[in-house]
């Protein structure tokens, strides 16, 4: 193995190289609103464009977080987001389940079903859904958008649980099912540990989803529980955008959203490891 | 027995007091939805309401919320809102929204309380009357708030130093606009345009001026006169004397390309002058959009309405009056620079002194806005600037352009 | 008795998820499909009533709406293609075991993590013809004489929305990929290598048949989630500079937006349609396969 490595020094450096490439490719927008954020106006509209400011300052952030107390739409979008992985991960895990090891009447229907349930554009559903989380007693609140999130993260997350379970050999389940356990006994001891990076990267798109979503949040909320988005939109005004404050902004809900992935991915290793194991 | 007789009156005096206080003052929550075009309009509209929830003695408290501009779409997420039952009892408001919010019946009419309301004429008549024209009916829908008038920004230094006089005449700014273009660094390359287009949306308001300045009008955009306005507008572009870039300029760039000095002269309101004068100090000025054949600018205008939802309508209107002659009036417009509508606020020192406040006044008697229709917020958010940037890179003729912004908004 | 339970275990599975569907988007949903067979503009609201297929003969004879599907095709294909291509070979290279991978897998994320809002004015920024930085980068490098204003020309506006959203969809392709693989025993990749199998042959014969069911589903849900992305033009370019870059979805965008719900609905529909015949074959073939297997 490690004379084999060896001999591909040329093929590893090109390969770094190519992840480097991109890298610097998706990266490169994250640190212009970096250096954005770091710039005084001034310096931004300047004739000769700087790629580090000239003289870099934290009054944005300073001011996000004294004046504007950005904390609070933070935590909102924390408590939103979380809520729905939560939820929306569980139901679609069970559904997902069922899609992939039973074969059942209405199966397919259901399937089809799921998928097209995103295909109609929210802006078409506003009205009557705001009339609906009215009549629920739960506009402005956040349940409102914990459920408006759960219900449109569900379909996909669905379908992607399903389709990793798929891949997933089931020959390990039913060798635990022969032995004795029942199918319940069987998901949690033997499945659930294999899925995990696939829980996480399913759990990542619904964190996702809910954590950058516009136009529900705008409608749903009110100031009491505004969430990130709604927070920065409200930089945008007639008489132009606040740079300072919304790429701060942005850069400060970037940050927690990657250290939270950098633990978590951690379980993609570990589920590696479970994977070895059922050779 | 006569001190307990007086202390009987006083007693009675004080429970009829308590009473009819106790009436007046039962308290009464109504919620104001506001946007903020910058972040310290926004701590102003919290002032204004804190102020009035302390002073106005009849137990309001009004709950301001901000809601994003988001380009426009306050609007429609205000509309949805309300027709999904909720939204908020009195909220800002754009004149262009009046027939969609008229239509469904979402807006309170004011006319009972304007009847009875002593500030009334304080705001000028021909305001109340577009109001009603907006609404299509002969009753006021909308209380007006604050107006702006688009005028001509310039760079005086660049004046100077091209040889270039304030224009009095709209050839004299056609020609200014050639003659403030130029290239500083001898590359031979253009450094300074002469006129920070606006070919994005919002950018129908300036280009409204060209149009009724060859004479042309909005009732009708296919007459030989409107096209040569559209024309002159094009040849700006098409010659160079704006930036390549004008198609898609929406307010941000032509404001950052005229403080960055790459335009000479742009148009818009006071709503910006506090940001030029950060910027230049005196090396700014402004002058009225000057009239050929005829002459126009544009009037911008922010309102206040009472939604259908609301409960406690007088209330309310208690809001919005302090809000249009009230010590509310004064605190947004010192703070935002906005032109007054109450003529007493009009005639305080601060709005009497200020250099751009003056053109804006100048620009007053012939300011005016577009035909206020049901199809007016489409044509401005997508039809004009698609239709426009289409003839400014060649893809239509004026005339084409003319057409088919003339069968957006009137449908023939 | 036995065999009765196992009939209805499914149904309970996806009971939770159907109740939660249904609850929600079922009646707006059927709500505006009507809104489509109906003269539904909110601007007019005394004129609504049903006009039959009137919408859809409006939009087959709307020269609009044919362009903005021709504009859709190209923006799914290119955009979803790219992202898939770049996407799988970051998921490749994350496999690897280097020093700092997982800083590298986290920081991978960011364009997914931006807020909409953001990515929009970001790019815009990054695009803009006088103080954008990609027009400076490239005078600096030369390939270029001139700055060019990328978003307000019509040859080049398109392509640097798509640009955006291949940027936006990398990380999770990346992602659902690098989750994927994953689950592949290495002992599949130990008895290749003892028959001497290379590289190449090694991705098709065992990679790419182990992630068959996720690579179908990712693609399938991203062609769908791109058809219908408003968020990257919208803050982009609103669907100018003369339309050049109105998608179906962006057309419809601005069509709710205007309150003209009827037309909107009718031209959501046909996207949907246009985007059944991408999903059905797709469907078709997957559901062979698993009935098979």
């Amino acid at each position: 193995m490690r004379r084999n490595r060896l001999r591909h020094l040329p093929l590893q450096i090109l390969l770094m190289l190519a992840l480097a490439a991109i890298m610097v490719f998706l990266l490169f927008p994250f640190y212009w609103t970096l250096v954005t954020s770091l710039k005084p106006e001034r310096e931004l509209y300047a004739s000769r464009v700087t790629y580090w400011p000239n003289a870099p300052t934290l009054a944005s952030y300073r001011k996000l977080f004294v004046e504007f107390r950005f904390v609070k739409p933070m935590l909102n979008s924390l408590l939103v987001a979380a809520g729905t992985t939560v939820i929306s991960l569980t139901v679609s895990l069970l559904a997902a389940y069922a899609f992939s090891r039973y074969r059942f009447r209405g199966r397919r229907f259901f399937m089809t079903m799921f998928l097209t349930n995103n295909m109609f554009p929210t802006v078409l559903l506003l009205i009557p859904l705001y009339a609906i989380m009215r009549k629920l007693g739960i506009l402005y609140t956040p349940t409102a958008l914990i459920l408006a999130y759960t219900t449109f993260t569900i379909p996909f997350s669905i379908w992607l649980l399903h389709g990793y379970l798929n891949d997933l050999p089931s020959s390990l389940e039913e060798a635990a099912m022969v032995d004795g356990a029942n199918r319940a006994q069987a998901f949690v001891r033997i499945i659930l540990p294999m899925m995990a990076p696939c829980i996480v990267a399913t759990g990542a798109y619904v964190f996702m989803t809910s954590w950058n979503e516009y136009t529900f949040a705008v409608m749903f909320t009110n100031e009491a529980n505004r969430t990130i988005p709604v927070a920065l939109k409200n930089f945008i005004g007639q008489l132009g955008v606040e740079w300072g404050m919304l790429t701060a902004g942005g850069i400060i809900t970037i940050i927690p959203v990657c250290i939270m992935f950098f633990f978590a991915q951690r379980r993609l290793v570990e589920g590696l490891t479970a994977g070895a194991v059922k050779g | 027995m006569r001190y307990r007789k007086t202390f009987l009156f006083m007693m009675l005096l004080g429970i009829m007091a308590t009473f009819t206080l106790g009436a007046q003052t039962r308290p009464v929550t109504i919620t104001h939805w506001y946007w903020a075009d910058n972040p310290n309009y926004s701590k102003v509209m919290q002032q204004i309401a804190a102020e009035f929830n302390a002073t106005n003695g009849k137990g309001i408290t009004v709950v301001a919320q901000e809601y994003p501009w988001d380009g426009g779409a306050y609007s429609e997420t205000l509309f949805r809102a309300v027709m999904g039952g909720g939204g908020p009892d009195t909220s800002s408001f754009k004149l262009t929204s009046t027939p969609l919010f008229t239509a469904n019946g979402l807006l309170v009419n004011l006319d009972p309380w304007l009847a009875k309301w002593p500030d009334r004429d304080k705001i000028d008549a021909s305001l109340y009357n577009t109001m009603r024209k907006a609404s299509g009916t002969n009753s006021v829908y909308v209380m007006p708030w604050n107006t702006q008038v688009l005028y001509v920004y310039y760079r005086p230094s660049m004046f100077r130093r091209m040889g270039v006089k304030v224009p009095t005449t709209y050839e004299e700014f056609l020609e200014a606009c050639r003659k403030l273009t130029f290239d500083i660094d001898g590359d031979g390359k253009t450094d300074v345009y002469g006129f920070g287009m606006r070919g994005a949306r919002g950018g129908h308001e300036p280009w409204g001026s060209f149009i009724q300045a060859r004479g042309g009008t909005f009732e009708d955009f296919t007459t030989p006169q409107a096209i040569a306005g559209m024309q002159d507008f094009i040849d700006l572009y098409r010659k160079g004397y704006a930036p390549p870039t004008a198609p898609m300029d929406g307010f941000n760039e032509i404001i950052a390309n005229f403080k960055s000095g790459k335009t000479a002269m742009t148009i818009h309101h006071i709503g910006s002058s506090i940001g030029m004068i950060d910027t230049f100090g005196t090396d700014v000025d402004a002058f009225p959009f000057p009239g050929g054949v005829g002459r126009w600018t544009s009037m911008g205008d922010t309102e206040n309405v009472m939604l259908k939802g609301c409960k406690e309508r007088d209330a309310a209107f208690e809001w919005l009056a302090y809000l249009a002659t009230g010590k509310g009036q004064e605190m947004w417009c010192t703070a935002t620079g906005n032109v007054p509508v109450s003529k007493d606020v009009q005639k305080l020192p601060f709005f009497q002194n200020n250099r751009f406040m003056k053109v804006s006044i100048e620009g007053a008697p012939y300011a005016g806005i577009f035909p206020i229709l049901d199809t007016t917020t489409e044509w401005i958010s997508t039809i004009w600037p698609n239709t426009v940037a289409a003839a400014l890179t060649g893809k239509m003729t004026a005339a084409e352009a003319m057409r088919q912004l003339q069968k957006g908004l009137w449908g023939k | 008795m036995h065999r009765k339970r196992l009939v209805l275990w499914p149904y309970l599975l996806i009971l939770p998820a159907l109740l939660t569907i249904l609850a929600v988007v079922f009646v707006p949903v059927l709500k505006a499909l009507l809104m489509s067979f109906q003269s539904y503009d909110l601007r007019r609201p005394h004129r609504i009533r049903y006009t039959g297929l009137e919408n859809y003969g409006e939009a087959f004879s709307d020269p609009l709406f044919w362009q903005a599907l021709m504009k859709t095709a190209i923006w799914v294909a290119a955009g979803v293609g790219m992202q898939f291509i770049f996407g799988f070979m970051l998921a490749l290279l994350l496999n690897r075991r280097f020093p700092g991978r997982g800083i590298v897998r986290s920081l991978s994320l960011i364009p997914w993590v931006t807020p909409g809002v953001l990515i929009g004015l970001m790019w815009r920024w990054i695009y803009d013809g006088n103080y954008g930085v990609l027009n400076d980068l490239l005078l600096r490098l030369g390939l270029i004489h001139d700055k060019i204003p990328f978003l307000a020309q019509q040859s080049t506006a398109f392509p640097a929305v798509i640009l955006t959203i291949i940027w936006q969809g990398i990380p999770f392709f990346a992602l659902m990929l690098l989750a994927g693989l994953q689950g592949i025993p290495e002992e599949l990749y130990d008895a290749a290598d003892v028959d001497g199998a290379n590289a190449v042959q090694k991705f098709f014969r065992i990679t790419v048949p182990s992630l068959k069911n996720t690579i179908f589903v990712t693609t399938l849900l991203r062609i769908i989630w791109v058809a219908n992305s408003v968020d990257v033009i919208f803050n982009l370019t609103e669907g100018g500079p003369a339309y050049s870059t109105q998608t179906l979805s962006v057309y419809v965008f601005n069509k709710g937006n205007t309150l003209n719900l009827g037309y909107a609905s009718t031209m959501a529909i046909l996207l949907a349609l246009a985007l059944a015949t991408v999903a059905v074959p797709y469907l078709r073939i997957l559901f062979r396969q698993q009935e098979a297997g």
